[in-house]
């Protein structure tokens, strides 16, 4: 694959701002498609899964369906809560963002957007504490070996 | 108190479950001294038994008697009475201490008699309602509760004291309750708006699965009734959140909350971007290889024609492995060495020998954003959240 030369050849030779920018991106990509991969049988992990591997380059148009909104037929309405005009629509926008935010958030209704955030929160915190204790190692790594070769 | 318990041990009783019965008195007596330190030591060995009972003596001994020597109790009927009496003494009900003739004997009948008796009397004492008349009912239910109140411990009764109640509550709430029960039940069936159930109870409690109170002046057609429905599963949904995000039980208010857990969410992916750079940073001498590959590609872990590609950082183990030494499994092969993983310091080294010009601007090295401690235990429980879903 190119893309292997690609970032080899990163890695090797461009230390430079560039280099780290890409490099960090490729290592969120990493471990977002990691965080896809670990919870599968997710809405949001397999529509997180259809958005890196578009972003990865798939030219082929017909795979990645451009999933909008329209069907979001469960509207703030439903929620029930908050009985003005203000507050409902004040909902809605909240809703919309938490949509946005969340992978393949947008074709669900309220209901299942919930479960889906529920779970995604929970496999993000799993997420960051994993990378978190993986830098804390490598850092660990990185001056014990600085130690014992200086 | 050891005279009295072998006196209390008396007619009709095996020998084989004495000391059951004594570790059971002994139990319930400090229990009783928990409970009620003025009553200080019962002078008779079943005085505190009777007395847990509330019952004036004669009628508690007359009671026990009568259940007593009809049974051959056997090993198994020693632990429930111990738990006959924990539900009694959670009552709260004592009267004074009572003085049994010494020759009495506290039997432990596991009758079915005295069983549901002191289930109502429990019941009654705990819900402090004029519920005396419905006593029939809680019965059947609380029956079911000797098998397992008798595994817990004794001793954590104050935490126990307020479970009782809320497994009354909760098997009231599963099963389709008369009118009697409906002050009670409402509030649990209804998370959403605590108004007053309705004279009309209607054909939301003739269905065994449907749980949905009419309220008041509401249209009880089948439509509202579904909407009604959905918007209390949202609303239930809505809860779950809540008690994952940190903070946001006490926040009232459905835009407010939403607020929060849109916050949590975008704060947990910037935490992602900023440990992705942080990772990036780190010596790229440290060749991830192949491990981007492996990860993106489409069908498993490629044959990386780098060999440290052996890196085994396998998705799966992120979201299964508690990351303790563990960590040593994730690096390439000879840098494997058993490190401790949790660093006290976070050295921002890492930021500044890279010599780029990376925004750490934004990244507070503080121990706040990047601090691992350990006691956020890695929970790594999404697993146990989709079977709790």
């Amino acid at each position: 694959m190119d893309e292997k030369h690609d970032h080899r050849a990163m890695f090797s030779s461009e230390r430079g701002h560039d280099g780290f920018v890409e490099r960090s991106r490729r290592i969120k990509m990493a471990a977002e498609m990691g965080l896809a991969r670990s919870s599968r049988g997710r809405h949001w992990s397999r529509a997180l899964r259809r958005r890196l591997l578009r972003r990865k380059g798939a030219t082929s148009g017909g795979s990645c369906g451009c999933k909008d909104d329209s069907s979001s037929s469960k509207t703030v309405e439903e929620l029930g809560v908050g009985e003005n005009e203000d507050d409902a629509v004040e909902v809605e926008a909240r809703v919309h963002a938490l949509q946005r935010l969340v992978p393949g958030g947008e074709e669900l209704g309220v209901e299942r957007l919930f479960e889906e955030t529920a779970d995604y929160i929970e496999a993000l915190q799993g997420q960051v504490s994993a990378m978190r204790a993986l830098a804390c190692l490598l850092d660990e790594l990185e001056r014990d070996k600085r130690v014992m070769s200086g | 108190m050891g005279p009295a318990r072998s006196s209390g041990v008396g007619s009709g009783n095996s020998g084989a479950y004495t000391t059951e019965i004594a570790e059971s008195l002994r139990f319930e007596e400090e229990i009783h001294s928990i409970v009620h330190p003025s009553l200080d030591s019962s002078p008779a060995a079943g005085g505190s038994f009777t007395a847990l009972l509330g019952l004036p003596a004669n009628q508690a001994v007359e009671l026990l008697h009568e259940t007593g020597p009809s049974e051959a109790p056997s090993s198994a009927a020693a632990p429930s009475p111990t738990g006959e009496l924990w539900r009694l003494r959670l009552g709260e009900h004592a009267a004074g201490p009572l003085h049994l003739p010494l020759g009495c004997s506290p039997t432990f009948p596991s009758n079915a008699a005295l069983v549901e008796r002191a289930a109502r009397f429990s019941v009654f004492a705990a819900e402090d309602s004029p519920e005396l008349s419905s006593g029939g009912g809680p019965s059947p239910r609380l029956k079911a509760e000797p098998p397992d109140s008798d595994s817990p411990p004794p001793l954590p009764i104050p935490t126990e004291k307020t479970q009782r109640p809320a497994k009354r509550k909760e098997c009231e709430k599963s099963k389709a309750k008369g009118p009697a029960k409906k002050s009670k039940s409402a509030e649990e069936n209804t998370v959403a708006a605590p108004k007053e159930t309705a004279a009309e109870n209607t054909d939301g409690e003739k269905l065994p699965y449907v749980h949905v109170r009419a309220r008041r002046g509401q249209a009880t057609d089948s439509h509202s009734l579904a909407e009604r429905a959905r918007r209390e599963k949202i609303n239930a949904r809505m809860k779950l959140l809540q008690e994952l995000v940190p903070g946001c039980s006490k926040i009232t208010g459905t835009a407010l909350v939403l607020d929060e857990i849109i916050n949590h969410v975008q704060s947990l992916q910037r935490q992602v971007e900023f440990l992705s750079m942080r990772l990036a940073a780190v010596n790229p001498r440290i060749d991830f290889g192949g491990l981007d590959g492996f990860l993106l590609a489409e069908c498993g872990p490629l044959a990386t024609a780098n060999g440290r590609g052996g890196v085994a950082l396998d998705p799966a183990l992120w979201s299964s492995h508690p990351v303790t030494a563990n960590g040593a499994r994730w690096l390439p092969q000879p840098q494997i060495r058993h490190v401790d993983v949790w660093p006290t310091q976070q050295s921002s080294t890492a930021w500044t020998r890279d010599g780029a010009a990376h925004p750490h601007a934004l990244l507070n090295p503080g121990a706040s954003l990047f601090g691992y401690d350990p006691a956020s235990s890695v929970s790594l429980n999404s697993n146990q959240l989709k079977t709790e879903l």
